[in-house]
Formats: structure tokens, sequence, C-alpha cells
């Protein structure tokens, strides 16, 4: 039980110190020691509890956009494990090319390059999307969501394959000998054993996924750091409004961290493995090693 | 564990009944030949089994006995030689005049498959499926009959291999012994003509080998075509009709238990036999 305190002990250490700083950021800016900045406790306060439209409409992009690119990412990644997999050259080999490039690559490269280059060069032109009210998805909007999908597999690929490996062999072979085809033997016994293990890194990368679609900058896409961004280099407020941006990123990773923590429990069963999903205060109080979980589990 | 009381004298009942191979010679394996890399496994292994004949494999471990049957319902690729299930070439096709052997699609081998009951030594149960589901899952999406029908036959064969109980238990929560027997559902669930044991007790603790055991004799009293590889020289004695000693890849000796286990002709399997009795 000591042991136990000595962890959340350690995570009340990280968020003092964080607190801390952010005191710090705002004294530094408080207007002494020659800074003439005035912080402007308002803009802060009404960005995050009555923000605006344009606010509201980042938000949705953000959300939307990670959710459709990280489901796409989900889809190539089995579909690039598989490839990776096969007992077929060709499908090896493109998998492979496809993994080499995107992870190889810094997304923003991947972003600009393939959403400018067909425009400058009059190679294509983007179509607008708007699907009824959703008419503010412009092109800018579904092609980065494509591009950070395709991105998202390559990495998926890696995981879902190892996901695949994970799964005890004698499983295929049983399938198979009940006469199961290799589709059958995937998709009703392999990948939903192999769920089990690709779900927490899973969650890391849908976490990524929400914070990474701040790139989406460069094609000029209003999410949530565009829109935030906007206000800040147009009003000089750059404190007010980032505090105000990091308030929003953290509220949807923290939700996103329950979700997953839920999911992860759902997966578990049948395994035996209780602490393959946490709950959300486990999750909250220790650090996920096993051995904080054991603790926290009273064992 | 008083389980074997539990276990039903009619577990082909719950399946509709002895399924009838085709033919007279349910497996017919003519000079088998497999390597492993540079280990010749398998060397011009023939075998046949009759309709309703039990075979059980012994021999000492890397003797080939697994793989062998492991290439009957093709886990395993052979190399040269023909394996034939009910009058069936399995897991290839010939060409050139029946010189060579090509592969056959996955399609036809899945097909074939589904003739060929497998029990594992590790159970190989579905850790995501309740032991119902585990029955059902292949009858329902490899041979298309509906949910319910699977169902009333799942339950049936639970009941009879003294697991009504467990219907709705994951495999993690049950014993090993449980487990096996819930395996042997699983494969019968399939209306196999042929069952392939590949060493179903040998990972069970001895208090729960009877049980499995025990399940294994009904099914053969009852007229199911099988082949076992096992240790159980017990087993062997009491239900086979014939036991092949296999060494080294080759099938050194068969006969009937009394034969092989009281007057074996051949040193190996004295040999073994000393070793193992």
């Amino acid at each position: 039980m000591a042991r136990s305190v000595g962890m959340i002990g350690i995570r009340r250490v990280q968020l003092a110190g964080f607190l801390l700083l952010v005191a710090f950021a705002l004294a530094a800016c408080s207007g002494n020691k020659g800074s003439t900045h005035n912080y402007q406790w308002n803009i802060t306060f009404q960005s995050i509890f009555s923000p605006n439209g344009s606010i509201i409409n980042g938000l949705w992009l953000t959300i939307g956009i990670s959710i459709v690119a990280q489901i796409l990412g989900v889809v190539l990644g089995i579909f690039a494990a598989l490839g990776k997999m096969s007992r077929v050259w060709p499908f090896r080999i493109i998998a492979n090319l496809y993994i080499w490039v995107f992870r190889g690559t810094p997304l923003i490269l991947q972003l600009t390059m393939l959403y400018y280059a067909p425009l400058i060069t009059h190679l294509l032109t983007w179509p607008v999307f708007s699907i009824g009210p959703f008419n503010f998805l412009d092109s800018a909007v579904t092609v980065g969501c494509m591009i950070m999908g395709v991105n998202e597999g390559a990495y998926m690929a890696e995981i879902v394959r190892a996901g695949i490996m994970a799964v005890d062999p004698g499983q295929t072979e049983a399938a198979k000998s009940l006469g199961m085809t290799y589709r059958q033997t995937m998709s009703r016994i392999v990948l939903p054993q192999a769920a089990r293990v690709i779900i927490p890194p899973l969650g890391n990368e849908y976490n990524n996924m929400i914070k990474n679609t701040s790139l989406l900058y460069v094609l000029s896409v209003y999410e949530l750091f565009t829109t935030f961004d906007n206000y800040a280099i147009t009003t000089f407020d750059y404190f007010e409004y980032f505090i105000a941006c990091i308030f929003w990123y953290l509220l949807l990773t923290t939700i996103w961290g329950v979700v997953q923590a839920w999911i992860e429990r759902r997966f578990s069963k049948g395994t035996g493995q209780t602490s393959a999903g946490l709950s959300w205060r486990e999750r909250l109080l220790s650090r996920g090693k096993p051995e904080d979980i054991a603790v926290l589990g009273g064992h | 564990m008083t389980a074997p009381s539990a276990i039903s004298s009619n577990l082909l009942g719950a399946i509709g009944g002895v399924p009838r191979p085709e033919a007279d010679v349910v497996v017919d394996a003519r000079d088998v030949n497999k390597w492993f890399g540079r280990l010749h496994v398998l060397r011009d292994v023939s075998i046949q089994v009759k309709r309703q004949e039990v075979v059980v494999v012994i021999g000492p471990s890397g003797s080939g006995k697994t793989t062998f049957i492991r290439c009957i319902n093709h886990l395993e690729k052979i190399q040269s030689g023909r394996i034939f299930v009910n009058g069936h070439l399995i897991g290839y096709r010939e060409t050139g005049g029946g010189t060579k052997l090509v592969e056959d699609t996955e399609k036809n081998v899945a097909r074939q498959r589904q003739e060929i009951g497998m029990v594992f030594q590790r159970f190989n149960l579905f850790p995501h499926m309740t032991a119902l589901e585990n029955i059902i899952e292949a009858p329902i999406h490899v041979r298309g009959i509906s949910r319910d029908e699977a169902v009333v036959m799942g339950r049936a064969l639970l009941e009879r291999v003294g697991l009504a109980a467990k219907e709705q238990v994951y495999p993690n929560q049950l014993s090993g012994g449980q487990q096996q027997r819930i395996a042997i559902a699983r494969a019968l669930a399939m209306k196999p003509a042929l069952m392939l044991f590949d060493e179903p007790t040998s990972a069970l603790d001895p208090e729960m080998i009877g049980e499995v055991l025990e399940v294994m004799k009904e099914l053969a009293r009852e007229g199911m075509t099988m082949i076992v590889v096992s240790h159980e020289m017990g087993f062997a004695r009491e239900v086979a009709n014939r036991v092949v000693m296999m060494d080294d890849g080759v099938v050194v000796e068969e006969g009937t238990p009394d034969q092989v286990f009281s007057a074996p002709t051949q040193e190996r399997t004295k040999a073994f036999l000393s070793k193992i009795l």
C-alpha cells in the first residue's frame, strides 16, 4: 500500500510541476520586469466556457477528421499487414513499399506535396465535397483527411502485424482443420484475438491523430489549432488563445483516454487478463505499469 | 472428478448418427515422403484405415507420427506420395499424367478438411468464444446451417460430453480435460467422416486424462473412424483395432494391439515398449 501512495505521489508532483510552469508563464507576462503585456483572462475564459462558432467548428473538424482518418488508417493497416504477411510476393512488395514510403517521410511533407503538387501542376483539381449541411467540407478537409488516413495506415500495418503474430498459430490450425477458408480464419478467429493486442497501441495512435490533425494548418484547414492560431496572430494575444487551445486538446485526449479504457476492458473478455483493461480510475492514478495495477488492484 | 460417468452413451446421436464415409477405405496413404529442410521426417509411409477402424499410432518423439496425421488434413505439405481420404486426393492435384503434384486451391483444401475432424494436443479452443460458440462456429459459417439448428446440435453435444452446464463459459475458465472434451465436440459438430487425434491427453494433468479417454472410447464404440497418436497404451489395448509403430519416419511395425504389445517382432518396437510400459 505504501507503494501505491508513492505512485500517486509521483503523479501529484507532476501535476504540481505543471501548474508551477503555467504560473511562471503567466507571471512572465503579467506586466512587471519590462513586459508590457496584461494577461486578459476573459479571452481565455470565453474561448473555453462560451466558445464562438468558429472554435466550435474547429473542434468538430478536429474530431471528425481524426475519426475518419483513423478508421481509414485501421482499414488500410489491416490490408497492409495481411499484404506484408502474404504468401503472394507482389502483395508483399506493394505493402512493404507503402509502409516504407509513408513511415519514412514527414507527414507535413506528404500533406503539402500530395495536396498542392497536383494543383500547381494542373494535373487535377480537387473536387469540392459538400454533403447536405456539411458544406464546410472543402477539398482541403477531405483530401487532408485522406492523406492523414493513408499515412496512419502505414503505422497501423506494423501494429496489426504484431497483433496477428501474437495470436497462437494453433488458432489458425484449429480454424483450418474445421474447414474455414483464409478469409474466415482471419476475420472470425485471428483478427478478433489480435484486436486485444492491437487496441492499446491503437489508442495511442488515435491520441496522436487528434493532435496531428493540427498539421492540416498547412492546407489552411480551420481545425482547432488553425482557428486559435488565426486569432492569436491577428490579436497578438498568444498566451490567452493558446492556453484555451491547450484546454480543448487536453479535453479531447482525456475523453479519449476514458473511452480507450472502456474499450480495452470490453476486449479482454475470455482472456483472464484483468489488467488488459484498466478502469478510468486506474488509468488516471497509475502510470499503467503492471506493478502499479497490481498495487491498485489490491493484490 | 467423476466426469466420465456423465458422458452419454450416445455421442454420435447428437450429430444424427455415425457419419458414413463414402469409401470402405477412409484413409489411404501411399509412399508419403516429407522433408523439413534437409530432415527427412516421413519415409515412404503407407497406411490404410478402413471404415469404423480405430488406429493408434505410437512411437518415440520425433518419429514423425504427429507430422503424419497433420499431413492427412494438409496442415503439412508432403513432397511425394499420395494421401486419399474417402477416395479424394488430399491437398493436391495430379498433373503430367499423374506424375506431378500441384497444390490444390485454398478453397478446395478447406472443403476437404470439413470431412476430417482434428483434436490437438493443446486443445486450441477459440478463447474469445464461449464453449457453445466454439462448437457452433464452423457448422454455421462453414457448413452454412442455421443458427438455431447449430445451437440444438451444440447443446446436445455438450450434454453428451458431460458439459451441458458450461455452455456459456469461456475456455480459460475450464480445466484442460473440459477444454479437450469441448474440442472433441467442436470437431464432431462438423459431422466428419474421420477423426484425427494428435496426442489428445499429453497436455493434461493425470487426473483429467480419464475423462477425455472416456469420450474417445465412446466414440470408437459408436463406430467413428479414428486415427489416434497417443502414448496411452491402455487406451490402445482397449479400443484400437490396429496399432502402428513409427520410428525415424518409418512405419516399423503394425498389427493388432495384442500382436504389437505382447509379441513385437521388431527390435525397435521392443526397445520402445520396454521404455514406456
